[in-house]
């Protein structure tokens, strides 16, 4: 018996003084976790604290740089998911891992398929295996013929989902799985969460949505700025969100920008195209206009058609009350609009080149006379803008991708500064940023709304948006749900008009 | 200069600049010990002549690698130049300036289709620079007849045959040309808006297109000029031999990619220059001649060109790995 | 699985496709060479029986099965390449060594045959195995590696066989390209079935996997070096076996037959709508677009079009099926 109770006792997974570097930022800094057998274990934390790098670690995807990882008792050195997988160990990363032009079944039984006694994959046999392994967990409506690509994003969440859950895994990582999924897919996760833990399987799972921590977490983990907190099996989320930002939340943020007789700058209605319908806001001169919302239901899109980067399919732009169409980025930028992007490592800066390079690619032209660069009031611009911006870095030839994130992030900042732009589109522009570079980022942006730009600010972190906004605009799937100003704006309107359930079909 | 400063300034790229000139003067001195005067003057100087055909052959095709691209077409679209200059001037004078501006058009227009089937239609390059080099094949073998028409024995006009030939200073002008080509080439893509947008386009083509460069002019651009330097390869070498020829254009293709290759610039774009494009010409047509003193036959030759391009792959490439 | 879960009813039920709609849509890119194929094949016909006032017959069948053999195989090969997103422009170098070997080593006994066939693959599978190392481990650019392995190549079957020439025994003429009936269909039909197999085993799904997504083939366990050079290895022998093909058509060798293979065995995958981007595509599509390309050559003969434009006419088609595909494949994704 005493035995027994030993066993029960040994984690299923540990991770001990963990650490792990990107580009100078660390996003795991000698943390400490661990989950048992049975529990459902939820892992909570602003973006950037930690969470995803740890599931990485643990998953066998990120090699730790220093630390221990243990499965079950015994110390393991992952070489990629696979080792994970045959220690048990299986993950649902938030980068899906499905193979896009292969079918559903493939990939279901990936590395399992049903073979014929020649050892060849019988490929009807896995078809009809996939049908039944959906079938059993009650999916009906993804047919395992279809190829990855042709299905929806929330399918594919599905899919990795029930590829990990059938693995009769030991430990299961889920990291944000329920972020492209509407409510009754969530609770059909929860149904197999809760069957996983009567089993005897360790779920951990990361998630922004309180309501769904509260309805299946056993115990939570708080991590803040690479390393945990503590452990809790009681938590309220006042308390948590305390714990997740350990400062007084109020004093982390400037004071915003008073916004005098506002007059339109950018109107916008109608707008529809994919991922977006009928979008109408108007965004003023020295407004900051938040945009919240989930991930994936429309805001990358919204952003990309404002700045001519996705083809809209009806509605109207209008630009201090001029009529403009927006058909690519270059007429955007001539037009006077700036986007920072969600993802500035492959859509914004070119990480090889310098930062000279970098802040003056799209003021080309006042650099150059005849076409030809003019080196030395190109030095002068950029030093201009190295020191306004304090980028800190080993020079302007120094390549951008050998800074730290909110350096690069300064820089992107700093090119579009040097258009002239009046209209701002920033795109999560504190993500994966330190904190003393958002304290600046804030500042530049009061301080730019007090010049008269206006501003469009998307944030995952609602709190963010309710301390920096004059108003926010919550997006869900694609349309706008909510608009909140004054005493309604607060991080927990944001976050409940994001996540309000939805039936319709 | 200290030595943190000299390392800063050594990159990567600059230092394959060094390497392929370093293995040019090797060359030199080994051919030179198997041959005694293989490092004379003439012979340097013959070996600088026939690199600068490569050499520029090797500035179109840096042009499209920078960008990640690569040009197949370059040996029919050479070959088609060379043909068009003879049968359009007929060896006179007089028509030699429509001819050339008639064949560097060619050369330009065919490029220019290259890179609109490329940047406008989204034809992976390799499949549009190779039919379009069976295009220029076709269409140049069906209008001459297989080089049976009476035009297409005509020589080259006088005036281009000693553009080539002349001396200035004892030099030969198809070394001025080529001389004038390195320096405008590297003005335009290290001091230029448009070399500044290449290298762009070559590194991240998406994060330049966001950050409102016109990816698609400039690939049309580069495509046309790739189209522009074969088509005055082809002038050039018809000035110097007199004649055009079926198949002149075939050995260019590899040796353009090679030089290329050679002298330090990546081959998925983003980095590099033509400098170090014209060193790899240098030192590529260097290895052929001390291969020809050695009495080594074409299949010999063949073979060690495969050997040390891979070699330099691998020593690079390992600096890749180390930076 | 637990009844709990049986109980949980669709969150929302979508009608699934009709088998035949899928398998439509599915292999659409095969399909559509298929369909070039067959267009190529009716207008070749037309053409025919307008020049020659009679229908192709069994010489002219024969004859283009024959042609198309070596091409299939080589092109067969590049699929497997270029599925795993690389590309092998060795091929021709390959064709070249194998067709110089044949040539020069071939005696007319049964042992001989059987044992310089066996060689020529397994030399082939070696130059495979070289290019796959320098990519796969040496972490190389295929574009580069195999640019500089085909003037290997090329320098070694010179070497071997300087001047066209050598012969090839007619009983072994008979086995792989018979003169008088289209047996070699016999072979085509054997590719098709290797690949089906192929395809089916864990290797086969290796290499596609890495050609959709490497990271993700990688998180699923699959051996990324391993499976890539197994391409490059079985693309070598595949380019080999075309060498083989060419040599019995040709009934003797020749080291610079080779060398037009490349670029063919890259158009005929091309027109049987391999993506080069990787993962995707078949080597049936691939054998389909190099009867495409031996079609469109016959077409031209017969059309009475003057041989010398016969690049031409290559080339142009070869843009209108690239850009026909991407077109198609993108109103496809689109009504989905």
């Amino acid at each position: 018996m005493l035995q027994t109770v030993a066993a029960d006792l040994v984690p299923a997974v540990e991770g001990i003084g963990l650490s792990r570097s990107y580009g100078g930022v660390r996003a795991l800094n000698n943390a400490t976790f661990s989950a048992l057998p049975g529990e459902v274990h939820a892992l909570v934390g602003e973006n950037g604290a930690g969470k995803s790098t740890l599931i990485k670690v643990l998953g066998g995807r990120v090699r730790p740089e220093s630390g221990t990882v243990r499965v079950m008792g015994e110390n393991m050195s992952f070489a990629g998911p696979h080792d994970a997988h045959r220690a048990g160990a299986w993950t649902v990363f938030q980068e899906l891992t499905l193979l896009p032009a292969m079918t559903v079944a493939e990939n279901l039984l990936f590395g399992r398929p049903v073979r014929n006694r020649f050892k060849l994959i019988d490929r009807a046999g896995t078809e009809r295996a996939a049908d039944a392994l959906l079938n059993g967990l009650g999916i009906t409506y993804i047919d395992p013929r279809a190829l990855v690509e042709d299905i929806s994003l929330a399918e594919r969440q599905v899919v990795e989902i029930a590829r990990a859950i059938t693995q009769d895994a030991k430990i299961l990582f889920l990291d944000e799985p329920t972020s492209s999924l509407v409510e009754r897919e969530v609770e059909w996760l929860f149904r197999q969460i809760r069957r996983l833990r009567a089993a005897g399987t360790s779920i951990v799972f990361t998630s922004h949505r309180w309501h769904e921590i509260r309805n299946i977490a056993d115990r939570i983990t708080v991590f803040r700025a690479g390393r945990e907190v503590g452990t809790y099996t009681e938590l309220d989320e006042d308390h948590a969100v305390t714990l997740m930002t350990d400062r007084r939340v109020d004093a982390l943020y400037p004071a915003r920008s008073l916004l005098l007789a506002p007059t339109p700058t950018l109107e916008v209605k109608g707008l529809a195209g994919t991922g977006i319908s009928g979008v109408s806001l108007t965004l003023h001169k020295g407004e900051i206009l938040g945009v919240g919302g989930l991930a994936g239901h429309g805001h990358r899109e919204l952003f990309f058609m404002l700045f001519g980067a996705a083809r809209a399919a009806g509605g109207t732009v209008t630009l201090n009350g001029r009529p403009v169409r927006l058909r690519r980025p270059r007429a955007a930028i001539r037009a006077g609009i700036a986007l920072v992007p969600e993802d500035r490592k492959s859509e914004g800066l070119l990480l090889s080149i310098g930062i000279r390079e970098n802040l003056t690619l799209s003021v080309l032209r006042r650099v150059s006379r005849f076409g030809v660069i003019g080196r030395r009031r190109e030095q002068a611009l950029c030093r201009q803008m190295v020191d306004r911006l304090r980028i800190r870095s080993g020079g302007l030839g120094a390549p951008v991708g050998t800074l730290s994130g909110g350096n690069q992030q300064k820089v992107l900042l700093g090119r579009w500064l040097l258009t002239d732009c009046q209209i701002l589109l920033l795109y999560d522009v504190t993500r994966g940023v330190d904190v003393a570079t958002k304290h600046e980022i804030y500042d530049l942006m009061m301080r730019l709304a007090g010049q008269g730009k206006a501003i469009l600010f998307y944030s995952s972190e609602a709190e963010e948006l309710a301390h920096l906004a004059h108003r926010v605009l919550v997006l869900r799937e694609g349309r706008v749900a909510a608009e909140l100003s004054g005493a309604a704006l607060t991080a927990e309107r944001i976050v409940a008009a994001s996540v309000r359930d939805h039936h319709a079909v | 200069m200290s030595v943190m400063a000299m390392r800063q300034w050594l990159t990567v790229g600059r230092r394959r600049v060094l390497y392929a000139c370093g293995a040019a003067i090797l060359l030199f001195a080994v051919g030179n010990v198997l041959r005694p005067g293989f490092a004379g003057l003439a012979s340097v100087e013959a070996v600088l002549v026939v690199a600068s055909f490569v050499g520029l052959v090797a500035a179109g095709q840096t042009f499209v690698i920078l960008i990640g691209g690569i040009d197949l077409s370059v040996p029919w679209i050479l070959n088609a130049a060379a043909i068009l200059l003879v049968t359009s001037s007929l060896g006179e004078n007089i028509r030699a300036p429509y001819a050339l501006l008639l064949t560097l058009g060619m050369g330009a227009l065919a490029g220019m289709v290259n890179g609109l089937g490329i940047a406008l239609l989204g034809v992976p390059a390799v499949v549009m620079t190779l039919a379009m080099n069976g295009i220029m094949q076709g269409l140049t073998l069906g209008l001459s007849g297989g080089m049976t028409c009476s035009a297409c024995a005509s020589y080259a006009p006088p005036l281009i045959q000693q553009a080539v030939h002349d001396r200035l200073l004892g030099i030969p002008m198809a070394l001025y040309l080529w001389l004038a080509v390195i320096l405008i080439v590297s003005f335009v893509l290290s001091l230029t808006m448009f070399g500044r947008a290449t290298y762009a386009v070559g590194t991240n083509p998406r994060a330049s297109y966001l950050a409102g460069v016109n990816v698609s002019a400039i690939t049309v651009t580069l495509y046309a000029l790739s189209g522009l330097f074969s088509a005055l390869a082809g002038i050039i070498l018809v000035g110097f031999g007199g004649q055009a020829s079926l198949g002149m254009g075939d050995p260019y293709l590899f040796q353009s990619i090679a030089a290329v290759v050679i002298g330090g610039v990546y081959i998925l774009g983003g980095r590099g220059s033509y400098v170090g494009a014209a060193a790899g010409a240098v030192t590529l047509v260097t290895l052929v001649s001390v291969l020809l003193t050695m009495n080594m036959p074409d299949y010999g030759r063949s073979i060690t060109y495969g050997v040390i391009i891979l070699m330099l792959l691998l020593l690079y490439g390992r600096e890749e790995a180390g930076s | 699985m637990p009844s709990e879960a049986l109980a949980d009813r669709p969150a929302i039920a979508k009608p699934r496709r009709r088998a035949l709609t899928h398998g439509l849509t599915q292999n659409a890119p095969v399909l559509l060479a298929l369909t070039m194929l067959i267009v190529s094949l009716v207008l070749y016909v037309a053409i025919f029986l307008l020049t020659q006032h009679h229908l192709p017959g069994g010489f002219e069948i024969t004859t283009t099965v024959n042609d198309t053999m070596p091409l299939a195989a080589a092109a067969a090969g590049q699929t497997l390449v270029v599925l795993t997103r690389g590309i092998d422009l060795s091929v021709g170098g390959i064709i070249d060594m194998s067709n110089a070997i044949a040539a020069v080593t071939l005696r007319d006994t049964p042992a001989s045959m059987s044992l310089v066939t066996v060689m020529v693959l397994l030399i082939g599978a070696a130059a495979g195995l070289v290019n796959g190392l320098l990519v796969a481990v040496g972490r190389l650019q295929p574009i580069l590696v195999t640019l500089a392995t085909l003037s290997i190549f090329q320098g070694i079957a010179i070497r071997i066989l300087p001047q066209p020439g050598g012969s090839v025994p007619q009983i072994y003429t008979n086995i792989l390209a018979n003169p008088n009936a289209p047996w070699s269909l016999v072979y085509i039909a054997l590719l098709g079935a290797l690949w089906w197999a192929f395809r089916r085993s864990s290797l086969g799904v290796a290499i596609l996997a890495i050609g959709n997504d490497p990271m993700a083939a990688s998180s699923n366990g699959i051996n990324v070096v391993r499976a890539r050079v197994m391409a490059y290895v079985l693309a070598g022998m595949l380019a080999a076996a075309g060498g083989l093909f060419l040599a019995a058509s040709a009934t003797g060798g020749d080291a610079t037959t080779g060398d037009s293979f490349t670029l063919r065995s890259i158009v005929a995958i091309v027109l049987g709508g391999v993506s080069l981007f990787g993962g995707r595509g078949s080597a049936v599509g691939g054998i389909i677009g190099a009867f495409i390309t031996i079609m469109i050559a016959n077409l031209l003969f017969f059309a009475h079009v003057n041989q010398l434009y016969e690049s031409f006419f290559e080339g142009v088609f070869l843009l209108i099926a690239v850009v026909a595909a991407s077109g198609i494949g993108y109103l496809a994704r689109r009504r989905a």
